[in-house]
């Protein structure tokens, strides 16, 4: 009795939990929860009469099997109904006006279990005489009540607010860590939208309408004057603009094709500036393969032109190079520009640098540093430092 | 008489561009040079003394507008000034701002089309100007409006604190006279003693209560409660006498509107 009173116990509360969620939870509920204010404590404790509906039915239903009499299940349906109800107005209420709490522990569970000891009998009796009424079946009056039959019926009541109890916890559990789940895929939403306006924002700073409009001048004189070169600038501005706007969809990238970006982008400045633009690029075949985050270098590089080189009146010359420091990758891009404090360096520096820092923060943490110091004698040096990883 | 023509652009590629639109639009004017920044263009400026002037806007050394103002305090003798075509490429505020202060411009990459409704205009210009200093008096209102006013800091300075030795001299800005800018440092001029603080202009000048200090050149801000008084020489330039300095600041033209009577 008791192994088959525990198996439908266990299947039943599966029912009724699936019923339940069905019925009473429209799914939309779940993705709004933390943003609708908290429901109303009526609506709150008439949000859980249904289960009750149901668990009686099933105490009803378990009844007649046990006494084997079919034809008096409409009646014991009735009868169970009456007293679930009234149990569950008690017990419910109780429930939401003094233990309102997301999490239960003993101090909750143990005065909670006396109330439902005291609501048995007090649910079985009241729920019996209106169902009797109703039914105009005679039911035991208040002095007849204390009896042998009654007491395994409040027994019964019992077991069945008890089985309600906990079936309205295990509900509220499942709401809230719904209600959580909602949280936290908001949380990742707003994340994810930050990532993609850090993202936006690299981008806009890279693709400087300025230096797209001043290429495309240059390609425009050069398609008249020499049409040989305008295809090779056209090709560095396609190899420039395919590294640029790919950042979006890829998030790694080899030294090799950073250095290949680098090499176009240079090869642009250089059509561009003519003799005051030198630059060299070193790196060793091992590193070719070396892996790092996209367009890592390329705001660097384009510090050392745009506030170094480009408003010097002489030019001068960028190196970047690459190599194995420590076991870590050590990049270094170093300009003869017009150096740090310059008044009359274009303003703006430090929204590169600023993104870089904060991206080489988000991905290594302390693994990663960038620094920038004068070089000698005149222009600047960054070094870049990331661990180490190859394909 | 053969038009002449300064072109300074930094972009190699595009100077010859632009000759080569300019000879295609307009074949009698004679190109007589073309450099490659904004020191270069005033220098050849003055010691060619064209008509017509075609200033990038961002040029290493100094900006197409620095130099133009820059031309303007130096600009002397009989010829008329040069009329300004400013260059610039794509950037909307500036563009913007050459529409408000109607100013000649011609937007990189230059278009034919663009460029010969331009070279039009200036050919009435430079046929029909007889009358001299017209062009100079049409560029000076285009640089009050181009010139990017300093924006107002919130922060007011009160005291200058500047190195003298091993002491930090604490001067109140309202016993400063003039300040002048020199390569990297801004020379602080009290009546009794001058200091070295290493702050650009254009940062100070934001901080700086406009309605007391007042920029008079490209180089110097001077304080109005010291100004006794403002004179004109013959050739039109305007200088100031300062109450305890014996210094005598030149006006630019930019700035001369703010000393005239009354």
């Amino acid at each position: 009795m008791d192994l088959f009173r525990i198996v439908l116990l266990g299947t039943m509360d599966h029912i009724v939990v699936t019923f339940a969620k069905r019925v009473c939870m429209p799914t939309a509920a779940s993705s709004t929860t933390i943003i609708t204010p908290p429901r109303s404590g009526l609506r709150r404790a008439l949000a859980e009469l249904p289960l009750t509906v149901v668990v009686s039915t099933l105490l009803a239903a378990l009844i007649t099997l046990v006494i084997g009499k079919p034809e008096v299940f409409l009646e014991n349906l009735l009868f169970s109904v009456m007293i679930g109800a009234v149990a569950f107005v008690l017990l419910n209420g109780a429930r939401l006006l003094f233990w309102d709490l997301p999490v239960w522990s003993w101090r909750q569970w143990v005065p909670f279990l006396a109330l439902a000891v005291v609501v048995a009998p007090i649910a079985h009796f009241t729920g019996t005489s209106v169902a009797g009424l109703l039914l105009d079946i005679r039911t035991p009056t208040l002095s007849e009540y204390p009896s042998r039959a009654s007491a395994s019926m409040i027994l019964f009541t019992l077991g069945g607010t008890s089985i309600m109890t906990v079936l309205l916890r295990h509900r509220e559990r499942l709401r809230r860590s719904e209600a959580e789940h909602a949280a936290a895929r908001l949380r990742a939403e707003v994340q994810e939208r930050q990532a993609l306006q850090a993202q936006l924002r690299l981008m806009q700073a890279q693709i400087e309408p300025h230096m797209l409009f001043n290429t495309l001048a240059n390609l425009q004189g050069l398609i008249a004057i020499d049409p040989e070169r305008a295809g090779e600038m056209l090709d560095q501005l396609i190899q420039y603009l395919r590294a640029t706007l790919s950042v979006s969809r890829a998030e790694q990238t080899t030294l090799e094709e950073e250095f290949n970006a680098m090499r176009a982008y240079l090869g642009l400045m250089g059509v561009r500036m003519g003799e005051r633009l030198a630059y060299r690029l070193e790196l060793p075949p091992a590193l070719r393969s070396a892996r790092l985050p996209t367009m890592l270098l390329q705001p660097l590089v384009e510090n050392a032109i745009v506030h170094g080189l480009e408003p010097k009146v002489d030019g001068g010359e960028v190196a970047i190079a690459a190599r194995v420091d420590d076991g870590r990758l050590r990049i270094t891009v170093c300009d003869t520009g017009l150096g740090l404090d310059q008044p009359h360096s274009r303003r703006g520096s430090g929204v590169g640098v600023a993104t870089t820092r904060e991206r080489l923060d988000g991905l290594y943490g302390p693994r990663a540093a960038l620094d920038i110091t004068p070089a000698q004698p005149h222009g600047t040096l960054v070094r870049l430092t990331l661990p180490l990883e190859t394909a | 008489m053969t038009p002449r023509a300064l072109i300074a652009e930094d972009e190699p590629i595009l100077a010859a561009t632009l000759a080569r639109t300019l000879a295609q639009c307009w074949p009698e004017l004679q190109i007589v040079a073309s450099v490659p920044n904004g020191l270069a263009a005033v220098e050849q400026a003055l010691a060619l003394r064209p008509d017509i002037l075609f200033l990038d806007i961002r040029m290493p050394g100094q900006t197409g507008l620095e130099a133009a103002e820059e031309l303007a305090e130096r600009w002397e003798g009989p010829e008329p000034f040069p009329h300004v075509v400013f260059v610039t490429a794509f950037d909307d505020y500036a563009v913007q701002a050459f529409e408000q202060a109607a100013a000649d411009y011609v937007l990189k990459p230059v278009s034919a089309a663009r460029l010969g409704k331009t070279v039009e205009r200036l050919r009435g210009l430079v046929t029909g100007r007889a009358e001299q200093g017209a062009g100079l008096g049409q560029l000076l209102g285009q640089l009050q409006a181009l010139l990017p006013q300093a924006p107002a800091s919130q922060e007011r300075l009160s005291t200058i604190r500047a190195a003298v030795g091993n002491v930090v001299r604490m001067i109140p800005v309202e016993e400063v006279v003039f300040f002048q800018a020199l390569d990297k440092y801004v020379n602080v001029v009290t009546a009794d003693g001058e200091a070295l603080i290493r702050v650009p202009l254009k940062e100070l000048l934001a901080q700086l209560d406009a309605r007391r200090f007042q920029q008079i050149s490209r180089g110097v801000v001077v304080n109005l409660d010291c100004v006794q008084s403002a004179a004109r020489d013959d050739l039109g330039k305007v200088m100031l006498a300062l109450r305890g300095r014996p210094e005598k600041p030149r006006v630019s033209p930019v700035y001369a509107h703010h000393f005239r009577q009354m």
